[in-house]
């Protein structure tokens, strides 16, 4: 069968990327973790309540935090042992005997769980949705039987207040942004991979980076204001900062929370970021791949 | 020149060892020639080398020195492989995967789609005997199912050379000759196949040529006829002779300056005797 060899194919890497999908989706870690999100979010609706907008501001803030712990947890789980399994199991060689490059098999890898990640998201992102539209109708029933002898005017106005409170437009690009947060620290987890011996300790390492990341912001804030930084000090901040990724800039759950606006430069710059942060670990993971002894 | 399947020049692999050990030579020095449609076997214990230097051809593990090449291809190079079919020793598939799905998987890979792939693998499935398991996970297979499909999957792209590397290691004696049933007919069909193994009889049967490697050197190479046959003996397989016949041929052999080193009565093999038994057990049984 001659067949003129691509040095690229889309066909080859969506090969390994549904087969990834498929691997990943024959798990039960997947199902439980997503069971767990969705109780969680789902259970946001028995939270107390003393107004509508603190009830759906706990409902929001809940829901998204889960969403935003779920996919992290999962893009570090699921990607962890992806190829070191293949490795261990000698599965790689009969996929690499084939005529596929390492950069074909690391992407298409990555792909898989970016695409996991992504139906997670979905699914989740419908179950909040569910959740809020239920409490919004509920709350706007509430509302015209408490005032049905108010003047329309102040009925419109109260229900106005409880559909703004309820679902608005924030809400979708801050679920983009986590989105794109636990894609980045697939592609992070993947490039971790690549230099370990166990899944363990790629989970701890990720565990660890994912803490650091975090806490960078706050603690380069702290330092800088408390102490007169030196240049030792600022080249330390910048070898952290350069290191691990700033996961903090895509925390924008507070401000979705608080019914504030995203603006679209701010979701704009920390989409590019995170894009840029994925595409960076994985081609990181494809180049140490590509000269890896198997 | 015709360009031969497999040529390796040259090639020493050395595993370094962390903390300044001694490093590990898997491989010295090693030179092949693999011409196109022979089967050639590469024979060894545990540890000689064997599956290193299959690994080398693939573009698997990069050689220290040396240099090897797939019909004329460097084997570093990703195209060397497209017409290259590898079964590893004691494949793990992906068990949540069908036969089905496993084959199909591996077609995409060699850009086969369609009804060409449905095809093919229709054909590979009932080839290697599986149709009926086409739609159990791999996780279901037996050991000597998965050796089976493990084989279809390398066949997938049509190769013009196929690399076993020891593929009937934990098989029963039945799935073991299928298998060498196969490589047969993949040989009738003008299929190279360099092979490992260090089930010698096995090989003896299947192979025109072998390489014995010990240590990662090459100790022997050659036409496989040529190396077992013993210069100065000569071997009658005689049926129905009389004892009479056999006293005579004796005492002329007595009367010469020859010398008759052993008289035998003809045996079976082990692996004969079981195939027939169980054959005969389940054709009672049915």
């Amino acid at each position: 069968m001659d067949m003129p060899h691509r040095f690229f194919s889309f066909g080859r890497i969506a090969a390994i990327t549904l087969n990834t999908l498929t691997e990943l989706t024959r798990q039960k870690a997947f199902y439980v973790l997503l069971i767990f999100a969705l109780l969680l979010i789902g259970s946001s609706i028995f939270m107390a309540r003393l107004t509508f907008q603190q009830e759906f501001q706990i409902l929001k803030d809940v829901s998204l935090g889960a969403m935003s712990i779920f996919t992290s947890l999962l893009a570090i789980v699921a990607t962890a042992r992806l190829i070191p399994k293949d490795v261990e199991d000698c599965t790689v060689y009969t996929i690499l005997a084939k005529p596929v490059p390492r950069f074909e098999y690391v992407l298409g890898k990555l792909a898989g769980v970016l695409l996991l990640l992504a139906i997670s998201t979905l699914v989740m992102s419908a179950m909040f949705l569910v959740v809020l539209y239920t409490r919004e109708q509920a709350m706007l029933h509430q509302t015209l039987s408490q005032m049905s002898a108010a003047p329309r005017e102040q009925v419109d106005d109260a229900l106005r207040a409880v559909r703004s409170s309820a679902l608005n437009i924030n809400i979708f690009p801050g679920v983009a942004i986590i989105y794109l947060k636990a894609c980045l620290l697939a592609a992070l987890t993947l490039f971790v991979s690549m230099f370990a011996t166990t899944n363990i300790f790629t989970i701890v390492v990720m565990v660890f980076i994912y803490f650091i990341g975090h806490l960078q912001a706050i603690a380069r804030e702290y330092w800088l204001q408390e102490h007169s930084a030196g240049w030792m000090a600022r080249l330390f901040l910048v070898l952290v900062a350069l290191i691990f990724p700033d996961l903090q800039t895509f925390n924008l759950v507070d401000d979705i929370v608080a019914g504030a606006a995203i603006p679209l430069g701010l979701f704009a710059k920390t989409a590019g970021l995170g894009i840029f942060y994925t595409a960076i670990y994985g081609l990181l993971a494809a180049f140490v791949f590509s000269g890896k002894e198997l | 020149m015709i360009d031969a399947a497999v040529a390796v020049s040259g090639l020493t692999k050395v595993f370094p060892v962390p903390f300044h050990r001694q490093p590990i030579v898997a491989v010295r020095g090693l030179d092949l020639r693999v011409q196109a449609g022979e089967v050639y076997g590469l024979l060894g214990p545990n540890g000689s080398g064997k599956s290193t230097t299959l690994k080398i051809i693939l573009g698997l593990v990069s050689p220290t020195r040396g240099h090897t090449e797939i019909f004329g291809h460097d084997s570093r190079l990703v195209e060397s492989r497209e017409a290259v079919g590898f079964l590893p020793e004691n494949p793990y598939f992906y068990k949540y995967l069908t036969g089905e799905e496993t084959l199909r998987f591996f077609g995409r890979l060699c850009g086969l789609s369609g009804a060409r792939l449905k095809k093919r693998i229709d054909e590979l499935l009932e080839l290697v005997g599986l149709t009926n398991a086409r739609d159990r996970r791999l996780g279901t297979y037996s050991k000597g199912m998965l050796q089976r499909i493990g084989l279809a999957q390398a066949l997938i792209n049509e190769p013009k050379l196929v690399l076993l590397d020891e593929p009937t290691a934990g098989v029963d004696p039945a799935g073991s000759r299928e298998i060498r049933n196969l490589i047969v007919d993949l040989k009738r069909s003008g299929i190279t196949v360099l092979l490992s193994s260090h089930l010698l009889a096995q090989v003896q049967e299947i192979c025109d040529r072998v390489a014995i490697l010990a240590n990662g050197v090459l100790v022997r190479e050659g036409q496989l006829a040529e190396l077992i046959a013993i210069e100065n003996q000569t071997e009658f397989v005689v049926a129905n002779a009389s004892s009479h016949l056999v006293e005579e041929i004796e005492s002329l052999i007595g009367r010469s300056n020859a010398q008759l080193i052993e008289r035998r009565r003809s045996t079976t093999t082990l692996e004969r005797l079981f195939l027939d038994a169980t054959k005969n057990h389940e054709a009672r049984n049915k």
